[in-house]
C-alpha cells in the first residue's frame, strides 16, 4: 500500500512571515498522507519564530513530522520550540522515533550534525573541542541506530537536517561540506535499515543522492527544491 | 598612514557580518569583490531579506557599491510525485 511522503526544509519562517506560508500548503492532505519537515523551521530560533511555525503548520489533517536546524537553535530555545510544537499536535523528533499512519510508517531522526565524509573528514583526536565537534555527531548516530531499530513498521524514514551524503551537496563549495553533514548519519542508517533519508541544510545543493548501502536521499532544502514541498511514494506503483 | 586592506579580508568580513548579525542571520551568501565593487550572490526565503543582506554587507564594508544579485525564492506548485 502506497504511503506518500511529502517533504521540505529550510523554510526559515521569520516574524514577518506570519500569515504566509499557509497558503503553499492548501490541499496538502489530499496531495499525501504525511508532511516532513526537515529543520531550519525558523531565522533566529526564538520563541516567537517558533509560534509562526506552530501557526502556518498546525491542523494540515495529515501528521506532521518536524525536526530541528541550526538555526532553530541559536537562541536557546530549541526545547521550547520543540514542545510547542508538540502541544500544536505534531511531532518534534530528538533523536527519536515516531510511528505513524497505524504502523505503517516509522520516523526516527533529527538535528543531526557535521563532521565531513569518510576520508576527509574530522575525527575524536586532539583539542577537546575538535574531540567535542565529531563525538557531537557520533553520539547522534548512535541514537538514530537504537531509534531506527526499535522500529517494527512496514517503513521507515530518516529525517535529518544536516546531509548523510555529499552527493546531495553538490552545488556547495566542497570546503564547506565538514559543516553539511557527516558520513556517520549514513552509516547508522546502512547499519539499521531505512527506506529513504530526507534532509535540508544545503540550500545551494541537489535533490537527489544514494548512501553508500542504497538507501535514497533526498535534499528537500526550499531553494533547492523550488516548491512548496516535494512528495515521494514508498511502497507501490504511482497513483 | 592608511593600511590597505586586502580584498580578500574585506570579503571575509563581510560574509561573516551576513551570517551573525541579528537582523540576517544568513548563511551561504557569496561575496565577491573587484575594486571597490561588492557583489552578493545567493538565495533567501523573504524579499524583505534581500534588503537586509545589503545593509548589513553595505555597514561591514563602508565606501564600496554593492550590487545586491541575491535573490528571493520562489515557491512553486507541489507539482509530480517521485515513486522510490
Amino acid at each position: 500500500m502506497t504511503i506518500r511522503i511529502a517533504a521540505v526544509g529550510d523554510i526559515h519562517l521569520s516574524e514577518h512571515a506570519r500569515g504566509t506560508y499557509r497558503a503553499h500548503l492548501d490541499g496538502i492532505d489530499e496531495r499525501a498522507d504525511v508532511l516532513l519537515v526537515a529543520g531550519d523551521l525558523t531565522r533566529h530560533g526564538t520563541v516567537e519564530e517558533g509560534q509562526v511555525v506552530v501557526d502556518e503548520f498546525r491542523d494540515l489533517g495529515i501528521p506532521v513530522v518536524f525536526v530541528l536546524g541550526n538555526h532553530d537553535y541559536h537562541s536557546d530555545a530549541e526545547q521550547e520550540i520543540a514542545a510547542m510544537l508538540r502541544t500544536a499536535g505534531m511531532y518534534a523528533l530528538d533523536d527519536s522515533a515516531e510511528v505513524l499512519l497505524d504502523g505503517r510508517l516509522g520516523v526516527a531522526g533529527g538535528k543531526g550534525f557535521g563532521g565531513g565524509f569518510a576520508g576527509k573528514c574530522a575525527s575524536e583526536f586532539g583539542e577537546p573541542e575538535t574531540k567535542a565537534f565529531v563525538r557531537h555527531t557520533r553520539e547522534i548516530a548512535d541514537r538514530w541506530r537504537i531509534a531506527l531499530k526499535g522500529l517494527d513498521t512496514d517503513h521507515r524514514i530518516v529525517l535529518s537536517h544536516y546531509s548523510p551524503v555529499k552527493e546531495t551537496l553538490a552545488g556547495e563549495p566542497p570546503e564547506i561540506y565538514p559543516f553539511l553533514g557527516s558520513y556517520l548519519l549514513a552509516e547508522a542508517a546502512d547499519a539499521a535499515g531505512a527506506d529513504l533519508i530526507v534532509h535540508g541544510h544545503a540550500h545551494a545543493g541537489t535533490e537527489k543522492g544514494v548512501t553508500p548501502g542504497g538507501i535514497r536521499v533526498r535534499n528537500v532544502a526550499l531553494p533547492v527544491l523550488g516548491r512548496a514541498y516535494a512528495i515521494y511514494c514508498l511502497g507501490g506503483e504511482e497513483l | 598612514m592608511d593600511i590597505w586592506d586586502p580584498p580578500h579580508y574585506v570579503a571575509a568580513r563581510v560574509q561573516r557580518a551576513i551570517a551573525e548579525d541579528e537582523r540576517t542571520n544568513e548563511l551561504g551568501i557569496r561575496v565577491d569583490i573587484r575594486g571597490d565593487h561588492l557583489f552578493l550572490q545567493g538565495q533567501v526565503c523573504e524579499e524583505d531579506q534581500r534588503e537586509r543582506v545589503a545593509q548589513v554587507a553595505a555597514e561591514a564594508a563602508p565606501g564600496m557599491v554593492v550590487h545586491n544579485e541575491v535573490i528571493c525564492v520562489a515557491v512553486g506548485e507541489p507539482g509530480e510525485q517521485e515513486v522510490l
